[in-house]
């Protein structure tokens, strides 16, 4: 468990954006892992599968949540971020991001502005550059059709550079 | 406003290199021994207590077969008191408790229907209009709820801003 926890709990994280339901979700992970321990101990794979039961868990919790509190709590934040991220990148893309930090730092950082992209945008980023899912996959997993998976990363990208280049954080 | 393609293509690599090289976050350190504790919790629970699927073999076989039996009872039951319900004249003390029991019963939707009869439509309304107000303050309070004792402390402490 010690060795795969830290992977688990930032999938978790990452996907949810949330560090409680990150850490509830880590341990149905390794709570399922237990009851599959005979399969697992000595599978090469093993690693796969707790991240691809970490991701399953945090999709149906996001889903979950977002049928439940859609109406009063993300409608207005998604179209209110939605309107900003539109604009787009108004600065060149610099050559590098965030270098002169140290990486605990930059993970930070960066972790904080993934906390901060709307849900839809925040999942298919997560999902694209930390998980390996094609847009395709993105677009069946999130029963999303595929220009929306791709203009919801384009738009995550877009709002992510600002937020690192502000404050004086990025060179 | 810089939305060419070959910046898009730049902005793509780039972050894509710096999300790649991010290191893990730390898990709590109360993950494990939430989990242990966990497995504890479960481990101390008594058979029937847990999830169907960890019941012995023959505990899950004379469940499904009392299931099966009891389903097969309350049709043959059902059948038979429907019957015994339809000859109710030439029944014995069993039938007249039930004649009762229909009586009672007849009595107490008779009243419920005078008394609804009896209110105003103006003050059924009212009611009405007081339960839905109701439900959604309590819906917008759960919700309130939500956001700020949920969502806030996750929120970053402003770095960007």
């Amino acid at each position: 468990m010690r060795a795969y926890q830290d992977m688990v709990f930032s999938t978790a994280a990452r996907l949810t954006g949330n560090d409680a339901p990150a850490e509830d979700i880590a341990q149905e992970t390794f709570l399922r892992a237990y009851e599959n321990f005979a399969h697992l101990r000595a599978s090469p794979t093993a690693g796969g599968w707790l991240k691809t039961v970490t991701t399953n868990l945090a999709l149906n919790h996001l889903t979950r949540y977002r049928k439940r509190w859609r109406f009063f709590s993300e409608l207005k934040i998604d179209d209110a971020e939605e309107d900003s991220a539109g604009l787009a990148y108004e600065s060149a893309v610099p050559d590098t991001l965030l270098e002169h930090l140290g990486s605990e730092q930059r993970r930070a950082v960066i972790d904080d502005a993934l906390r901060r992209l709307p849900e839809h945008q925040r999942v298919a980023l997560v999902l694209y550059h930390f998980e390996d899912f094609s847009y395709q996959e993105i677009a069946e997993r999130l029963h999303a059709s595929l220009a929306k998976v791709k203009t919801d990363i384009r738009r995550a990208r877009a709002a992510l550079l600002p937020m690192m280049l502000s404050a004086g954080i990025a060179p | 406003m810089n939305q060419d393609p070959p910046d898009t293509d730049r902005l793509e690599g780039l972050l894509d290199r710096t999300l790649r090289r991010l290191p893990l976050r730390r898990a709590p350190r109360t993950l494990e021994a939430r989990v242990l504790g966990e497995l504890n919790r479960r481990a101390s629970q008594p058979w029937w207590r847990r999830s169907f699927t960890h019941w012995p073999h023959a505990a899950r076989a004379g469940f499904v077969a009392t299931g099966v039996a009891l389903a097969g009872l309350v049709l043959l039951g059902g059948s038979r008191l429907a019957m015994a319900l339809r000859t109710l004249e030439v029944a014995g003390p069993a039938s007249a408790w039930l004649r009762r029991v229909a009586a009672g019963a007849g009595a107490a939707g008779n009243l419920a229907a005078s008394l609804a009869d009896a209110i105003p439509q103006g003050w059924l309304d009212l009611g009405l209009a007081a339960a839905i107000v109701l439900y959604a303050c309590l819906f917008g309070l759960g919700a309130a709820a939500y956001r700020m004792l949920y969502l806030q402390p996750q929120k970053p402490a402003g770095e960007f801003r």
